[in-house]
């Protein structure tokens, strides 16, 4: 495969975007692998999620949101423009309950992308990837924006750890 | 003596339900599911129905720069909510389990108070069908709804 620059710059910031924010930073996810068009990810064990307290395991709404994260991520990476792809619709089939205290691994592809949507398929396992826990199918929408890009949240963290250069407004006034 | 509570951890359970159906509180079986403390849902009764809700925390961000909700919070809690539902309102004796579920997002997930009610449509020997609704605003602007398949 010839080496992909866009991707490379791309990587960095959605593992970032991913892992080190708000919910994704929370479940403790770790994305293993970007491509275009792919995405895998692991999820460790953790107690504060499970959904049954009488068997330890974890919740069915932890899948959804690593599935919608695998697979929105993936959705991301084939976009060419400035644009974003919010999730139209997801739908998850449980095959079998997860077991209790084994990492989740996560797959999710771009099967088919059209003008105006993208069409992805995820997968979550334990030990076997034939016997997967769950399945999922979700849609998202191109939507065009030159505003909300990976790049804008980059640099907007970025700009929260290292106060460079500018002055905030509230420190303008303290200072006075 | 906790061994042997250890013993009957589905004894337990029926109890702790039995006894927040009597209180009315449905807040007490929320709190029995950790996931639910995770992303912070809660739970009470209005008008007759479960009113369930989730507040804002920095955790359940997914897009950080609008900020938005993270749709999988939005599912998870969807979810939950359905499960509590079942919990509550029907005579089973085990914690349902998820078979599918089905999630349609309407609007955009605000980074604010989210709020949901479900429906059991049918429920059957083996099977509960329900659905659930997510608002923000208003109740007749979801920003999602949701159908599952539960099996009990």
């Amino acid at each position: 495969m010839a080496f992909d620059m866009t991707m490379a710059l791309f990587r960095p910031a959605l593992k970032y975007a991913m892992e080190k924010n708000g919910h994704g930073k929370t479940l403790g996810l770790k994305m293993t692998e970007i491509n275009r068009g792919q995405i895998n990810l692991t999820f460790p064990y953790k107690e504060e999620v499970v959904g049954n307290p009488l068997t330890g395991v974890v919740h069915g709404g932890v899948i959804v949101s690593l599935l919608d994260t695998a697979c929105g991520s993936a959705a991301m990476t084939v976009l060419t423009t400035p644009a974003v792809a919010p999730t139209m619709d997801l739908r998850l089939d449980y095959m079998h309950p997860a077991e209790p205290y084994k990492s989740i691994y996560v797959e999710a592809k771009v099967y088919r992308q059209t003008s105006n949507v993208i069409f992805c398929r995820g997968l979550a396992w334990q030990e076997d990837k034939e016997n997967p826990i769950a399945h999922c199918v979700a849609n998202f929408m191109k939507v065009d924006s030159k505003s909300i890009s990976f790049s804008a949240i980059a640099v907007n963290q970025l700009r929260r750890l290292i106060p460079w250069g500018e002055r905030s407004s509230s420190e303008q006034d303290s200072g006075k | 003596m906790s061994a042997q509570q250890d013993n009957h951890p589905l004894e337990d359970w029926q109890a702790s339900v039995t006894a927040a159906r009597l209180e009315k509180c449905p807040q007490s079986v929320i709190e029995m599911i950790p996931y639910a403390s995770f992303i912070g849902a809660q739970a009470k009764i209005e008008n007759d129905q479960l009113l369930y809700w989730l507040d804002k925390r920095p955790s359940n961000i997914g897009n950080p720069s609008l900020p938005a909700l993270h749709g999988g919070v939005i599912g998870g809690f969807l979810e939950l909510a359905a499960a509590v539902e079942i919990i509550y309102n029907l005579d089973i004796t085990a914690v349902p389990k998820v078979v599918d579920f089905s999630l349609d997002y309407l609007r955009a997930g605000r980074y604010k108070t989210v709020y949901a009610k479900c429906n059991v449509l049918r429920q059957g020997k083996k099977l509960v069908n329900v659905t659930a609704i997510a608002w923000q605003d208003e109740e007749n602007t979801p920003i999602a709804t949701a159908r599952c398949h539960f099996l009990i």
